[in-house]
């Protein structure tokens, strides 16, 4: 399956919360936009919220894999937001634990 | 501005470092569509404006970023028959604040393709917006992203 991811990098002299944004295409275009999030919380597991912004809203294997992701990436330590599209032809289960785990394979945050 | 041009072909394209280099890279896909990256930072009046520009087969997204890396609103615009209308929508940031619709609005106008763009310019800045506006126009042109004038009306069914 081919796919590509587009990032943004740190601007280096400068602390800022920056968002992360990852591309997966397969159907020229940009498909489904989710937007995924840490939330503030005083507990000690954190909890995200991730929302469709633009495209399907009735296809839950996209909200799971931004959740996915969104986990991985407070994981590792960081609270950035997520922004993520998936245009894809097909949205079954195989199909985004692919997605996701290439994603954290060829991780940049 | 540009110290030269990349090209390459990547499976996974990753943005390049907004370092002051143009860039542009071109994934190509099996079937022969291709994707081209293309990355760039301006200086205008003190104000570092960073580009991003993505042509996908069907659709355009562009990044406008004023001084940060942020990625700030995201605009969704397309055009819409019957009567070579743009609609345009905030999808993400906040609803009071329109920083960028406009320009998301005539990319579209310019390029007939639906667009998605990101702009964090600060809000009540006219001035800003037009630079990056003009600066994003004139590189769209030089790509080859916009319909000339005689290709007929950019939203006509052709």
């Amino acid at each position: 399956m081919d796919h590509h991811s587009g990032r943004r990098f740190a601007v280096p002299h400068k602390k800022l919360s920056l968002d992360i944004k990852v591309m997966v295409t397969q159907i020229g275009s940009m498909g489904t936009i989710l937007h995924a999030k840490k939330e503030e919380g005083v507990s000690i597991h954190p909890t995200f919220a991730v929302s469709v912004i633009f495209g399907k809203r009735d296809e839950p294997m996209l909200m799971a894999c931004a959740r996915q992701l969104i986990e991985h990436i407070s994981n590792s330590g960081s609270s950035k937001p997520l922004v993520l599209s998936l245009g894809l032809k097909d949205h079954s289960l195989e199909t985004l634990k692919g997605v996701a785990s290439a994603l954290i394979e060829n991780r940049l945050w | 501005m540009a110290s030269g041009e990349l090209k390459g072909h990547f499976d996974v394209a990753v943005a390049k470092d907004l370092s002051g280099k143009e860039s542009t890279s071109a994934v190509s896909t099996g079937d022969g569509d291709g994707i081209q990256i293309t990355c760039f930072t301006e200086d205008l009046n003190d104000v570092t404006f960073h580009f991003q520009i993505i042509r996908l087969e069907k659709q355009i997204y562009a990044w406008i970023g004023c001084n940060s890396a942020k990625l700030g609103h995201l605009y969704a615009a397309a055009p819409t028959r019957p009567n070579n209308a743009v609609s345009v929508a905030s999808i993400l940031g906040g609803a009071s604040d329109n920083t960028g619709s406009s320009i998301a609005r005539r990319i579209v106008l310019k390029t007939g393709l639906n667009v998605i763009l990101a702009c964090n310019i600060p809000k009540n800045s006219p001035m800003l917006e037009a630079d990056a506006e003009r600066k994003l126009m004139e590189k769209l042109k030089e790509l080859g992203y916009t319909r000339s004038r005689s290709q007929g009306s950019v939203l006509s069914n052709s």
